[in-house]
């Protein structure tokens, strides 16, 4: 037997590798032909494969917040698309959080693998579409208190049939939406990324004939199942609590607890959220999909990286969250914050509750949000409604051994921020300022890495902007006696006027970071300061070296440099 | 009289060279070992065995690139508008690699300290938001002078590649008060949108300046005392050449100076045997470099990223390298999963099989003990190789998987086989070319060991291996051109072209690639070609549409037009006829064709080849008896039949059973599936 033990290693190492090839190829496609800037600039997107059950068997590395609710999708949908009605050139489309999805701007999009005459894979691409309809442009509408304000549902439904678009559910989607030219051309692209991918994979299984090519699948997700328990094994077994807290919900301003407890055993994890706050009437609440990633995505980030993606990781860990809370929201609840600021305050808090176990892999909190600037408006020059949603980056916790990284995308993301000469030539903005801010790093051994800002002029044209953030009171916890990052901010200046605002001094919304359909007029300017990262560790314990080079470089000041670190003035 | 053209491809272990006499029509090669201390000690050891003059040598260099990959270059001053200076520091946000919380985000080239702002803007529109104020870069060069200790500037301004005004302003400014520090400006270096792209080049081209400049002072200067070499040129990442002067002055074109020569003589070998497409597959010890031929012209690319977060976006031919070649390292996993890579063992230890205190078993280890490399005959004999050793490293991973030696050395080659299909697919599938419209060209010192295993699993019909392939980039070096490729982001749409615009910067790019050529020296053979880059408005990615006409006027844009949705629909499956096309990037190549060598060929075969000895090799199917050949005694029109092994003293070429070889009359050992 060892025999054939031996080569199903080396075969399941070939296949894992050529479905890797086949989504990012997928991925490629999607990059070079989609519209909105969340996707092409941003990578806002995931390619992966997955079983005719739904089981994911691959997936690249584009972004990771998708990746542990993809299961759900699918078997919701083939609840309401069964197997043996789907052909091959079928294409299916789905967003409806309540059909197991992650929040409405996050369009999956599914190709059934034929070989042989048998379903036997799906090609999947979820991809964020910047404009969905609803209450504002860009998605976010960060007031919305039901699901049916923040956009189109759309249910799992076949957007092409035997490889011929259906019509009525293009018109349907489009005439939901601001930017019909915009999402024709994205959904195009989610289209044509599965087509590829799922001709590449027909390739490849036919190759190896579908049995034997299922039952090396089946192999690969026993064998990161198998990674997934040795690591977990390394862990000390116990019970480990953590909490943190959204700032509010945009609608009231109340704090929101995330509560867990992490209990390990031998070779599982339980990761219960228990204690969680109930659902809110604002857009953070959390779907399950969502909860079930943002658990799995904090567990892949303290265990070996080199475990391959794939359903097999995820079944020694249980995720408990009770209906009805924040983390587990009921219909019909708003929750298109959720995907975006809950995920990274629930993995955050997580990795908080892990890191007694795994003082070398754990991290201090990181800024935990991507900001979600959205607006839209008239373009003059091309007579047609613009909609942007516009992501920022944020400083990134300490590890033991190094420095948070400055400006770097939330754990749920890794998306690329869009130059300002990109932004500038779409956008009726003019960029005054991109910058580092100085001692935004929380304190430590290692230090916290650094939060950004951004200052933007209105140039021409009326814009109507919403924002969906947090962290502007809670702060990015440190760790082992760390200090906390500092708070993010969202400030307005009327043209004319000398003094900066938040936008509830100035619109009197509810929150400072969570708010809808604000006009920005020419000669108005915004400034978008985003959190820096928790620090690892006494201050005290600081390498003088590394401080004296922070103040050379201009990352503290030298003011934060004697407080925190007591470097002495003139201590150059 | 001077005649020789001479071909000098400095690597990390070995500097290769090539001589073409044109009179003999001879083409010699030889190497010796690299002296990175000081490259160029190497180069005159080498060019001792010349006793002919030469009239034009080719030097492929990595200098540029290990002082970036080193961080050994100058300390660089970034100047920059106001507000804007921590744009080379934030990057694009984006991480290596998700779930990795050890991975460290890489700092730019330069300190935050040595940057500076100035108060100037340009609109997207072109229009001057706030004008540069003089007054204000004088002090700017006082304090960078007051400050001491920077070698070299950068100047990066917000929408350069729109006006350049700003920046030639600052220029002019700065070298007059500073007239000992050699300046950058990014209109110059990468005249294309987005800021922090175009700041990664430029801080790149300026700090790296001084040091080449060096080293091309040097290497004049000790050619010069050696005597008898008229031109010296130095390879360009697009693959022509250009003068040690144009070098000094735009270093950051030697990026990726040597690899590039294989592709320069892939293009030649496509034209030997009237093949349109190639892909080339060049195996060394630690890397394997991938990157093709469509239609007679090698792939370019502005996406290039010397190591994750530095960008260095000028046009270049677009090769890709994977970390994996014979020196990769064969391992179990904690899963109990064979894996190869990417750790290599290098040269030193090196494989097992090399007996320099290497254990751990490697690809060659592999190839060793499958009978594919001689242990009496590697490196034409020079290096006995230890095969207990490779068996010795190769049985301690061979167990925990349960299977045989040589089972194992298989599973290895499979894995191996798989990994460069991935790399071969990912030159070809990005590009949407099917493997099946493509010849494979194998070389490097183990590209021929696995060309026949590739091309079943790549679907690619043919394999090559061209003659050299031990030397193949310094032999590519003796048939190169001289060429500048300049690009311009200046952006537009179909719904509103400006035909006058569009012929006034297609016409300066035109004129610049030309005077560039002409200020080199390079007069003869001139010829230019001019393409756009174009997409549907909303997306962010271009395609490449040629530009077969010197004028845009109504007529000749709409060709365009068409020729994109065509192309659109033949890339991506799909075209949307109705919608807007952007216009992003106006591009001119201009070259100047050097001389053609006229490349030997060989006698007819007289019968059929006659093997030098058998030996046992191991294939997937089992171990048979294979006929081993001495390249060098195959003659125009052999004919070979697998199982056999074709030796050469830089590599060996496997047949697979199933497989035919022939050789043409250049020497190509051309492979097919029976």
């Amino acid at each position: 037997m060892g025999t054939s033990k031996a080569t199903d290693f080396v075969t399941m190492n070939i296949i894992e590798s050529s479905m890797i090839s086949a989504c990012r190829e997928m991925g490629i496609t999607l990059m070079k032909t989609s519209y909105s800037t969340i996707f092409n600039e941003a990578l806002d997107f995931t390619c992966a494969i997955a079983s005719a059950e739904g089981e994911m068997w691959a997936v690249a590395e584009f972004c990771p917040a998708q990746i542990g609710g993809m299961p759900l999708i699918i078997s919701s949908s083939l609840k309401e698309i069964p197997l043996e009605t789907i052909n091959p050139g079928d294409v299916i489309v789905h967003n409806d959080p309540y059909r197991g999805g992650l929040h409405t701007p996050e369009h999956t999009l599914f190709c059934p693998v034929f070989v042989d005459d048998q379903l036997v894979a799906f090609t999947v691409a979820i991809g964020h579409v910047a404009e969905v309809g609803g209450m504002v442009p860009g998605g976010f509408a960060s007031e919305a208190t039901e699901i049916f304000h923040e956009g189109i549902r759309v249910p799992p439904v076949k957007i092409k049939k035997r490889g011929e678009d259906v019509e009525e559910v293009w018109k349907l989607w489009l005439a939901n939406v601001r930017t019909p030219r915009y999402n024709y051309g994205d959904m195009r692209a989610l289209i044509s990324g599965v087509e590829v991918g799922a001709e590449r994979l027909a390739q490849t299984i036919s190759k190896y004939g579908v049995d034997h090519f299922r039952k090396i699948c089946a192999d690969l997700m026993d064998y990161s199942e198998a990674r997934m328990r040795a690591e977990i094994r390394d862990l000390p077994d116990g019970a480990y609590p953590f909490h943190d807290f959204m700032d509010n919900d945009g609608v009231t301003d109340q704090e929101i607890r995330i509560n867990v407890e992490c209990f390990i055993q031998d070779d599982e994890i339980v990761v219960d959220f228990e204690g969680s706050s109930p659902q809110v009437g604002g857009p953070i609440n959390a779907t399950l999909g969502v909860t079930w990633s943002a658990a799995y995505n904090a567990i892949l980030h303290l265990t070996d990286p080199s475990i391959p993606k794939n359903s097999g990781c995820f079944r020694p860990i249980h995720v408990l969250a009770p209906a009805g809370t924040v983390v587990n929201v009921d219909f019909p609840a708003p929750e298109v914050g959720g995907n975006t600021e809950t995920h990274p305050r629930i993995a955050g808090a997580v990795i908080g509750a892990l890191a007694p176990a795994s003082p070398e892999r754990a991290f201090a909190s990181e800024g935990g949000t991507h900001l979600n600037f959205v607006f839209g408006g008239q373009d003059k020059a091309n007579d047609e409604y613009f909609a942007c949603y516009d992501i920022e980056v944020v400083g990134w916790g300490a590890t033991r051994h190094a420095d948070g990284n400055d400006a770097t995308d939330s754990i749920n993301g890794n998306c690329r921020v869009t130059p300002v000469e990109v932004f500038e030539t779409r956008y009726p903005w003019l960029t005054e300022e991109v910058s580092l801010i100085p001692d935004s790093g929380g304190a430590g051994a290692t230090r916290g890495g650094l939060g950004t800002r951004r200052i933007w002029t209105c140039l021409d044209a009326e814009i109507t902007c919403s924002q969906l953030t947090d962290r502007h009171v809670h702060q990015a916890w440190g760790l082992n006696g760390g200090g906390s990052g500092t708070s993010g901010m969202t400030l307005y200046m009327a043209a004319g006027s000398s003094e900066w605002q938040n936008m509830m001094q100035a619109f009197g919304k509810s929150s400072t970071s969570k708010w809808s359909n604000v006009v920005i007029k020419p000669g108005d300017r915004v400034e978008i300061v985003t959190p820096g990262g928790g620090g690892y560790g006494s201050p005290a314990e600081r390498d003088p070296e590394l401080v004296q080079e922070d103040l050379a470089e201009g990352y503290v000041t030298a003011e934060r440099a004697k407080a925190d670190y007591g470097l002495g003035a003139g201590g150059d | 009289m001077s005649r020789l053209t001479v071909g000098i491809d400095v690597g990390g272990t070995f500097t290769d060279f090539v001589a073409y006499d044109p009179e003999g029509k001879e083409v010699t090669v030889w190497k010796n070992l690299s002296t990175p201390a000081n490259p160029t000690d190497g180069v005159l050891q080498g060019l001792k065995q010349l006793t002919d003059s030469i009239r034009n040598l080719r030097l492929g260099t990595t200098v540029a690139t290990n002082a970036i990959l080193e961080r050994r270059g100058a300390r660089v001053g970034y100047v920059t508008t106001k507000g804007f200076r921590d744009v080379p520091f934030i990057q694009r946000g984006n991480r290596k690699h998700h779930y990795d919380a050890s991975w460290v985000k890489p700092k730019p080239l330069m300190k935050r300290r040595d940057c500076f702002e100035l108060d100037e803007r340009m609109l997207a529109s072109g229009a001057v938001h706030k004008a540069v104020d003089p007054a204000e870069v004088e002090a700017m060069a006082e304090e960078i002078a007051a400050r001491g200790g920077i070698e070299a500037i950068a100047v990066n301004l917000l929408f350069s590649y729109v006006t350049p005004d700003h920046e030639i302003a600052v220029r002019d400014i700065l070298a007059k008060a500073l007239p000992d520090v050699p300046i950058s400006i990014s209109y110059e270096v990468l005249p294309k949108w987005k800021e922090y792209e175009r700041a990664s080049t430029t801080i790149a081209d300026a700090f790296v300046k001084p040091i080449v400049s060096r080293y091309l002072t040097d290497l004049g200067t000790r050619l010069k005392e050696r005597g008898g070499v008229e031109n010296v040129a130095i390879i360009k990442s697009n693959g022509g050449e250009m003068t040690t002067d144009a070098a000094a002055a735009s270093p950051i074109h030697m990026t990726v100076s040597g690899p590039t020569g294989g592709v320069v003589a892939a293009r030649h070998i496509a034209a030997q045997l009237d093949v349109g497409n190639l892909v080339t597959f060049d195996m060394g010890g630690t890397s394997t470099d991938c990157s093709t031929v469509v239609d007679g012209q090698e792939s370019f690319t502005t996406n290039f990223e010397i190591e994750f977060g530095v960008p260095i976006q000028v046009p270049m031919i677009d090769i890709r390298t994977i970390g994996a070649g014979g020196g990769s390292i064969a391992w179990i996993d904690k899963g109990g999963m064979l894996r190869v890579g990417p750790q290599s063992a290098g040269a030193n230890p090196g494989p097992a099989c090399y007996g320099f205190g290497g254990t751990q078993p490697t690809v060659t280890d592999a190839n060793v003990i499958l009978g594919r490399i001689s242990p009496e005959n590697f490196l034409g004999g020079t290096m006995a190789l230890d095969m207990a050793k490779a068996r010795a490293a190769m049985q301690a991973i061979a167990e925990p998987l349960g299977l045989g030696v040589e089972e194992t050395a298989l599973a290895v080659l499979r894995i191996v086989t798989n990994n460069m299909t991935g790399a071969l697919r990912s030159v070809l599938t990005e590009r949407g070319q099917d493997p099946r419209d493509f010849a494979l060209l194998a070389f490097g010192g183990a590209g021929p060991l696995h060309v026949a295993d590739l091309m079943g699993e790549a679907s690619i019909p043919t394999g090559v291996v061209p003659n050299h392939p031990g030397q193949f980039s310094a032999f590519g070096f003796i048939m190169t051109d001289a060429r500048v490729d300049l690009e311009r982001t200046v952006q537009m749409t179909s719904s509103r072209f400006d035909l006058d615009r569009a012929n006034e910067v297609m016409g300066q790019l035109v004129s610049d690639a030309l005077g560039n050529l002409k200020a080199q020296g390079y007069e003869q053979g001139l010829s230019v070609s001019r393409t756009l880059e174009l997409r549907y408005l909303g997306q962010n990615y271009e395609l490449e549409v040629p530009v077969e006409f010197e004028t845009f006027d109504a007529e000749t844009v709409q060709r365009a037009w068409a020729t994109f949705h065509d192309l659109h629909k033949a890339r991506f499956g799909f075209n949307i006829p109705r919608e807007v096309i952007e216009v992003i990037t106006f591009k001119v190549t201009a070259i100047s064709v050097r001389e053609t060598p006229h490349l030997p060929t060989l006698p007819k075969a007289s019968g059929a080849p006659e093997p030098t000895a058998h030996r046992q090799v191991h294939y997937d199917d089992g171990a048979l008896q294979a006929a081993v050949y001495d390249r060098a005694s195959l003659g125009d029109g052999a004919v070979i039949e697998g199982p056999a092994l074709v030796e050469e003293p830089a590599s060996v070429t496997v047949l697979r059973p199933d497989q035919t070889l022939t050789v043409d009359s250049h020497g190509n050992l051309i492979i097919r599936n029976r």
